[in-house]
């Protein structure tokens, strides 16, 4: 099957079976390599883009659902790494590993584009993903930071 | 929406330089652009830039400037890259901005007679000892040397003493006679010259980075960007995709498959089989690691032309296995009861460690305390799951690796393939998570192996996190016995430790602290069980993450017999070694987690201590300890109010790099004692996949406080990935039995009923 999927502003023609989930399109078929594969079982969150304006696992959702939508990845997020939480990433050094954290800060730029001011209940309820490396103190203090500078 | 991250950003840029400067966190060199020391998106080693000098094999500079910097230990998150750069920038003084790091390969090592290599031995490539002192001197001896040359190439130039000549961001300066050029000006003169002798790095006293600043790792600009390149984020021109399965019993065969069925699958290219090597087989080049060649596995793979693709179509493969003598394994209770029967048993085994008469102590009577621990198989789960990347021709090998070991990588490819070293190039990615999982490097073997079967075409083969996780390397399973004897003072006068495991367990833990140290009469002895047929490996802290547990349980053991307050006896206990660094520790804990003061009904706070790397010797490898806040309800669930962490690894070079590894470790080894455990049926291994094996998220965890006051400043920067796995659940361990009366001898925790009736 042909689509075109709107991925960060722009429209991208991919052939791939319908059931084909989006992560794989985005990494195998489009070499959007920013998106992480985890588990393919919707658990870890690696894989995590936003979907019309939700942050949403991409490893199982299929291709076909996702044809029309607003989709937008960790390449979309900023580029030039000019977005309030990826500077706070590098200055706070939050990463370790590093692989959890494309998904990671899609759901984290999600949780503050729909709550300017986050409790740790909200960071504990919305930020799911998991980081084997043990970077959750600083990914919630980061958070923190970055809702106090955009709220200015 | 573009519109919008726009918007927040621009608005919030000076607010966040505001917000930074004020935060004071040590976190930032000095300006946002100081970051920009960097590590490319492709990592690996690549050409020189025409022009450019090398001084050394460790640093090339560019005509532009651009100072390389080639490092062995890969950066598995804990920031070794960083740390070679840092060195580099103490002693030669470039502009940090400048500053570039490149994987240095394997087959240039082999090439130059393993230059790499020889420093730090089998340890050269494998990450985590950056601060280790050969290293830092192979490093900063570099650096001084090119410092000099540049200096006397420069008064050479100027008809000036070049020990007047100064060196900072990049440039060399003459003040008497005002000259003052960059160190582009020369680089071909200054690598022509000879010194003699090679001059000594600074001593500490002189450094003014080193110890003093905390750079943030290089690599976060691209991972923040999804720009940095893991194994499986490798794309090659042509490559296809292979999904892979190895025999569900570890040990079994493949008998057979039916690619008729999967032909028509779209995008399906072939089916393939790896056949397991030859017991026997010769080392081709000698195996970087000690331990040897990784043996590769009976397996089959689909490849096609996408990973999907092969993924389902694996799954429809109809694949007969002979699974060998694992199947006798009904579940892992059978396994369990083989190993705690072994440690209870007569048989003595490998004696690791004597001194004094245990059984004569023991019989004289008196106090004696007995106990048996068990600790399962656990997996890393590496959040990248295991892949590579590989082409294959007869007389060349590629492979593209996210490992903790990039010669091991290499010396697989060799070994593998037969083609000649030199031949074979192996280039290290980015690695989504080490812990020991990726240093055997049989997945490069395996990559390899799969690549030779579809010859001349890039393979990218991808273990999908089913088969990661039912084909590790697994944290042992361990069975302990402890018996000890008190003595008047509540304090052992004997102790005896049995451990059980299958084969290649590590029981190197247990003789490898203070306690058996500091007692008068001590066997610690271990029993193999042959017939394990899982396969185990090294888990971040190998043998000291279960020796921990059964150790400091223990001790709170006999502190309760004692009668005595757990914290208050360790100190009794461990003034006897001749290390200050746990005593030290133990003060710190005490004074910062407020040790003692009063708690509700319900909470109560337990400790543990434990030293990684010590090998029987004081003032060596890192003591850590912690104290864990907790809470237990009356139905038995356990809530965490907070944990304080002391160290000692005598000193610490980038302060905050120690910290984040401290949290981390401390996530990590919570998250193995309380959840974490890989059980066995028929021999297969039954857990599969994250929602089988749980994981602590964010909301799980408690305040994690980092304390630097159990330092002792002895002249060692010992390391700091492994040690917080020690403590952390022998503490929650300790702290649930002050609450409940209930011993958790096993793990993981939440197997456990807690359930005790509550506060009132």
């Amino acid at each position: 099957m042909s689509y075109t999927l709107t991925i960060n502003g722009e429209p991208h023609e991919v052939d791939a079976a319908p059931e084909t989930p989006l992560l794989w399109v985005l990494r195998d078929h489009l070499g959007m390599t920013g998106t992480k594969y985890g588990c393919g079982i919707a658990q870890c969150g690696a894989c995590t883009v936003h979907i019309d304006g939700q942050a949403l696992r991409s490893c199982n959702l299929p291709v076909d659902a996702v044809a029309g939508a607003d989709i937008r990845t960790i390449e979309g997020l900023d580029q030039d790494g000019e977005h309030v939480l990826q500077k706070l990433w590098v200055e706070m050094n939050v990463a370790q590993c590093g692989y959890c954290q494309s998904g990671m800060l899609m759901a984290a730029a999600r949780l503050l584009e729909d709550n300017p001011d986050p409790s740790d209940r909200d960071i504990d309820l919305r930020i799911d993903n998991i980081c084997r490396c043990g970077t959750y103190p600083r990914v919630r203090e980061a958070i923190h930071r970055a809702a106090e500078i955009m709220r200015g | 929406m573009k519109d919008h991250v726009t918007n927040s950003a621009t608005i919030s840029r000076r607010g966040f330089v505001v917000s930074m400067l004020g935060a004071g966190g040590a976190l930032v060199i000095g300006s946002l652009q100081s970051q920009a020391a960097e590590i490319g998106s492709t990592p690996w080693e690549g050409p020189v830039a025409e022009g450019a000098q090398q001084f050394t094999p460790w640093i090339a500079i560019q005509p532009d400037g651009k100072v390389i910097v080639y490092v062995t230990h890969p950066d598995i998150g804990n920031g070794p890259v960083t740390q070679a750069v840092s060195y580099i920038y103490e002693e030669l003084a470039p502009r940090w901005d400048d500053l570039q790091a490149e994987y240095a390969s394997p087959n240039r090592n082999y090439r130059l007679d393993n230059v790499y290599s020889n420093v730090g031995g089998p340890l050269a490539y494998f990450s985590g000892r950056s601060t280790s002192e050969p290293r830092r001197t192979a490093y900063m001896t570099a650096a001084a040397g090119a410092r000099e040359r540049l200096k006397a190439a420069a008064g050479a130039a100027w008809g000036v003493d070049p020990a007047a000549i100064t060196v900072a961001e990049g440039r060399l300066a003459h003040a008497e006679s005002g000259n003052d050029a960059p160190f582009t000006d020369f680089l071909a003169a200054a690598a022509a010259i000879t010194l003699d002798p090679e001059p000594q790095p600074k001593p500490r006293e002189e450094w003014t980075f080193l110890g003093k600043q905390a750079p943030g790792k290089i690599q976060l600009p691209l991972i923040v960007r999804g720009q940095a390149t893991y194994g499986i984020d490798v794309r090659l021109p042509d490559m296809v995709y292979a999904a892979l399965r190895q025999s569900p019993v570890m040990g079994g065969r493949l008998k057979s498959f039916d690619f008729d069925a999967i032909r028509d699958m779209p995008g399906v290219r072939a089916a393939v089989e790896v056949v397991p090597n030859d017991p026997g087989e010769p080392n081709k080049v000698e195996p970087p690691f000690p331990f040897g060649m990784a043996p590769l596995t009976s397996a089959v793979a689909v490849i096609a032309d996408h990973y999907w693709q092969a993924r389902t179509a694996l799954d429809a493969l109809p694949i007969e296995w002979d699974d060998g003598p694992g199947t006798k394994w009904a579940d892992i209770e059978m396994m369990n009861q083989a190993a705690m029967a072994a440690v209870s048993g007569d048989e003595e085994g490998n004696v690791l460690f004597s001194v004094g008469d245990v059984e004569a102590e023991l019989a004289r009577g008196g106090t004696v305390v007995e106990a048996e621990y068990l600790t399962p198989y656990c997996d890393h789960v590496n959040m990248e799951p295991l892949n590579s990347t590989a082409i294959v021709t007869d007389d060349r090998v590629e492979i593209w690796h996210p490992g903790q070991h990039t010669q091991m990588a290499w010396a697989m490819a060799v070994q593998q393939t037969g083609v000649a070293p030199e031949n074979v190039e192996a280039h290290q990615t980015f690695v989504g998570g080490g812990f020991g999982r990726r240093v055997f490097s049989e997945d490069a073997r395996m990559g390899v192996a799969v690549a030779q079967q579809y010859p001349g075409v890039p393979v990218h083969t991808i273990w999908s996190r089913e088969e990661s996780m039912r084909q590790g390397r697994y944290k042992p399973l361990m069975a302990a016995r402890l018996r000890a004897r008190l003595g008047d003072d509540g304090l052992p006068t004997a102790l005896h430790v049995r451990v059980a495991g299958g084969p290649g367990f590590w029981t190197l833990g247990v003789a490898d602290q203070a306690l058996p140290l500091v007692i008068d009469n001590v066997q610690v002895d271990a029993v193999t069980v042959s017939d394990f047929h899982i396969l185990t490996g090294s888990y971040r802290g190998p043998g000291y993450n279960s020796a921990t547990f059964f150790l400091e349980s223990f001790v709170d053991e006999m502190a309760q017999a004692a009668g005595q307050d757990p914290l208050d006896y360790r100190i009794a206990l461990y003034s006897k070694w001749a290390d200050e660094g746990w005593v030290k520790v133990l003060e710190e804990l005490r004074d910062k987690s407020h040790w003692g003061e009063p708690l509700p009904a319900g909470q109560a706070r337990g400790v543990a201590i434990g030293n990684w790397g010590m090998g029987g010797r004081a003032n060596a490898g890192t003591t850590c300890g912690a104290v864990v806040h907790a809470e237990v309800d009356a139905e038995g669930r356990i809530r965490l109010h907070g944990i304080d962490v002391a160290f000692d690894s005598g000193r610490v070079m980038n302060r905050d790099a120690v910290k984040a590894q401290l949290e981390g470790g401390v996530i990590m080894g919570l998250n193995m004692a309380m959840n974490e455990k890989i059980t066995v049926q028929n021999g297969r291994v039954v857990e599969g996949n994250y929602d089988q094996y749980p994981m602590l998220r964010i909301g799980d965890i408690p305040d994690i406080r980092i304390h630097f006051g159990g330092l002792t400043d002895d002249d060692r920067y010992d390391e700091m990935g492994e040690p917080p796995m020690g403590p952390v659940g022998p503490a929650l361990a300790n702290a649930v039995f002050a609450i409940t009366g209930k011993r958790m001898r096993t793990q993981p925790f939440r197997e456990h009923d807690l359930s005790w009736g509550g506060a009132a």
